[in-house]
């Protein structure tokens, strides 16, 4: 153990000492800001703006308000001219005043539309979201005429359009409600995804050490010195060190962010925490705000901070400790990368599993991602925030426990062979062989 | 009193034959050379030394003590393939490389500063490898092996790569370590290296041991009675006309006898002869001529 400590110091100091650590712990928070943003923004700007005109024949529209989009990405332009004076004028120029025509023919008959169909024509293909705009403006455009043509007062049309909206609630559990579902869906996507990405990180950062290691051609000094299980350990528990440290900061930067710096400009806190998709804080009344809070409170918070951290570690290990062998087979050149299929697999099938399970938590699928200790981590603790059974976090658990302990021994052989192999290409088949071999 | 003590090494990669029942000792406090050509079976030897591998059967005895994780913390191992970490600092790594060997901070601290001052190079302290030449690092990398004074020094062909002044500097430092009591394994392909250093050498092929003893008694094992002595002045043919002459240079003449015959002989003729002899000395087998005559026996 005190050698493992030894290792751990040196994998942790190096790593957290560097620039690139200090540059991802500082950066990632506002890559993830950009990123959040920058999907609002795309949708607002990347198409631009569109002036369609409308050319209707029949004058049954002109009564009609067809309404512009709120994003301003299209304007509708009602024009009596000419479709074929119009459409040949638009064609000619570089710029032209409309990029489309609603054209609405003469003969249109409003009770049998499908026989002459309006036609939408233009010089720039529109994207889909603007395709879909103009395509339910105009159809609603049609309901009013029809329902205007069938005398239908505003009323009853106001009668007509009521809807239903039904609750949905546990019967075992007065607290559940409709809200409960999307709640614990998210906190568990969340969870889940943590755990993917960190994996995925980490994994890769404990992989590229064995490499260096093996490149650098220290492997075999220290594997004088040390069993190669410690110095795989050493390794994984260095990393995974690093990655908690990552995560304090981040959350002390976030929480620094809230606190002091929102102040400090001058900015109230409650818009702070309001992403821009999301409406306004006024549109959200109070109770909604309090039933809410009280959803939160109702989800098996306990069970969560339990167990979240056991599938954290579990699948971390699991996994580092696969990179690392992956990393020892692979050395120097780097180029097989081939092999990290078999691992990155199922990670990546683990995550949609986990999207699946916040939609059906009930599901086989779930239940059986949630027990293999190579899809539990994730899949698991996306499932925690819907309280499943104890006999099933029970198995799960044990499960996991087992699948550390017998990956970790597979890894273990696969690296303590594969560190010492220079300058030799390895199949799968061998990979293989090494885990049955002795040392 | 053997350091070291191979018995019965057995050990076997898939279908291939690494060690084939190699047994031998390597003495206390002597320079022990390993010899074979490449892919002989000694890099597998010296790593199940090191316990980085197991024999599949057979036995190593430590100081009489079957080998046990204790002992690596007792060993230096400079491997053939040898690097250092490239982004830290020589100070740091050494530390850590002596830690790792079961000194504690302090120790390791100490133990660096003594052996950076001694090569004088205690101003490389805050660099880090990457900006050390590769001489440089091969000192490094020389002192990382030593820094916890080990009783058993295990040296893979420490002089490759090496520049003369480098080489030159490393080889009175393992004399050195000698002196002091230190055994030491050399492994090497390079024969010739080994008749300067070694006292005593096993030699190694395909796996399976060929040879062991001392440099001295090998020769004398291996001699083929053969004489050079050299001379001025006229030599008259008549006098070597009944002689087997294997080389023949101005001035200098090689002869080889029969079993039966001395080299007392030879300058007897020469002296009777009235030839000025200069030099005169039995010619022994180099360590190289006597591998490639075992090699081509087997």
């Amino acid at each position: 153990m005190g050698k493992i400590w030894i290792i751990v110091q040196r994998e942790y100091i190096t790593r957290v000492k560097r620039k690139s650590f200090l540059i991802t712990t500082l950066l990632a928070p506002l890559g993830f800001l950009l990123l959040m943003s920058s999907s609002v923004l795309i949708s607002t700007y990347s198409q631009g703006k569109m002036d369609v005109a409308i050319i209707d024949e029949t004058s049954l529209f002109k009564d009609v308000p067809i309404a512009d989009a709120e994003d301003g990405s299209v304007y509708f332009h009602t024009i009596t001219e000419d479709y074929n004076k119009v459409s040949k004028e638009i064609q000619g120029t570089e710029k032209p005043k409309y990029e489309a025509i609603v054209f609405i023919p003469k003969d249109f008959d409003i009770d049998n539309p499908r026989r002459t169909n309006i036609a939408v024509r233009y010089t720039k293909r529109p994207g889909i979201a603007k395709q879909q705009f103009i395509s339910q403006s105009i159809n609603s455009a049609y309901q009013e005429v029809r329902l205007k043509a069938l005398n239908i007062s505003q009323q009853q049309r106001d009668e007509m359009q009521e809807k239903l909206s039904l609750n949905f609630e546990s019967l075992d559990n007065e607290h559940e409600n409709q809200s409960y579902t999307a709640i614990a869906g998210g906190v568990g996507m969340m969870m889940g995804f943590a755990i993917y990405i960190s994996i995925f990180f980490y994994g890769t950062m404990i992989m590229k050490g064995v490499m260096e290691e093996k490149t650098n051609r220290i492997v075999e000094v220290l594997a004088s010195s040390v069993k190669p299980f410690q110095l795989l350990m050493g390794k994984i528990i260095g990393v995974g060190a690093v990655g908690v440290t990552q995560f304090i900061l981040w959350g002390i930067l976030m929480i620094g962010t809230v606190f002091i710096v929102g102040p400090l400009l001058g900015i109230p806190m409650s818009s702070m925490q309001t992403m821009p998709t999301q409406p306004p804080v006024e549109a959200i009344d109070q109770d909604s705000v309090q039933a809410l809070a009280q959803t939160f409170r109702s989800l098996p918070l306990i069970q969560i901070l339990v167990f979240f951290p056991f599938y954290f570690l579990g699948g971390f290990l699991i996994y580092g400790s696969l990179f690392a062998a992956i990393g020892a087979a692979i050395g120097e050149d780097g180029d097989q990368q081939s092999l990290m299929i078999p691992v990155t697999v199922p990670i990546i099938i683990s995550i949609f599993i986990a999207i699946n399970v916040i939609n059906n938590p009930d599901s086989a699928l779930g239940m059986w991602g949630s027990l293999i200790p190579f899809t539990s981590p994730v899949v698991m603790s996306a499932l925690l925030p819907f309280g499943p059974p104890w006999w099933q976090i029970a198995l799960s658990l044990l499960l996991l426990l087992g699948g550390f302990v017998f990956t970790t021994f597979i890894a273990a052989r696969i690296y303590r062979t594969g560190i010492l192999m220079y300058g030799k290409k390895v199949k799968m088949k061998e990979i293989a062989r090494w885990i049955f071999s002795k040392a | 009193m053997a350091l070291l003590s191979l018995q019965h090494i057995q050990k076997r990669y898939g279908n291939y034959q690494a060690s084939n029942d190699i047994s031998f000792d390597i003495p206390k406090g002597k320079i022990f050379g390993m010899l074979g050509p490449n892919g002989a079976g000694k890099t597998t030897l010296i790593r199940m030394i090191t316990r980085i591998l197991y024999p599949d059967s057979g036995n190593i005895l430590f100081n009489g003590e079957p080998l046990a994780e204790r002992h690596t913390e007792q060993t230096g191992y400079m491997p053939e393939e040898r690097g250092l970490y490239k982004k830290m600092k020589v100070g740091e790594q050494l530390i850590y490389l002596a830690r790792l060997k079961g000194l504690s901070n302090s120790q390791a601290k100490q133990a660096v500063n003594g052996w950076l001052e001694k090569f004088n190079i205690t101003s490389w302290y805050n660099k880090s490898i990457d900006e050390l030449s590769k001489g440089m690092s091969q000192k490094i990398q020389f002192i990382g092996t030593v820094i916890h004074n080990p009783d058993l020094l295990i040296l893979d062909e420490p002089f490759s790569g090496l520049d003369p002044i480098n080489s030159k500097l490393i080889e009175e430092e393992i004399r050195q370590l000698s002196l002091q009591g230190k055994t030491i394994i050399f492994s090497t392909h390079r024969m010739e290296q080994v008749e300067e250093i070694c006292s005593d050498i096993v030699l190694i092929n395909k796996g399976s041991k060929i040879l062991e003893g001392s440099v001295g008694d090998l020769k004398q094992r291996f001699k083929e009675n053969k004489f050079r002595i050299s001379y001025t002045g006229q030599l008259n043919e008549s006098i070597v006309s009944n002689l087997q002459v294997v080389n023949k240079a101005e001035g200098e003449l090689t002869v080889q006898f029969g079993a039966e015959h001395k080299g007392n002989e030879l300058l007897r003729l020469f002296v009777e002869n009235k030839v000025e002899v200069t030099s005169f000395n039995e010619v022994l087998p180099t360590i190289n001529e006597i591998f490639i005559r075992q090699v081509e026996a087997n």
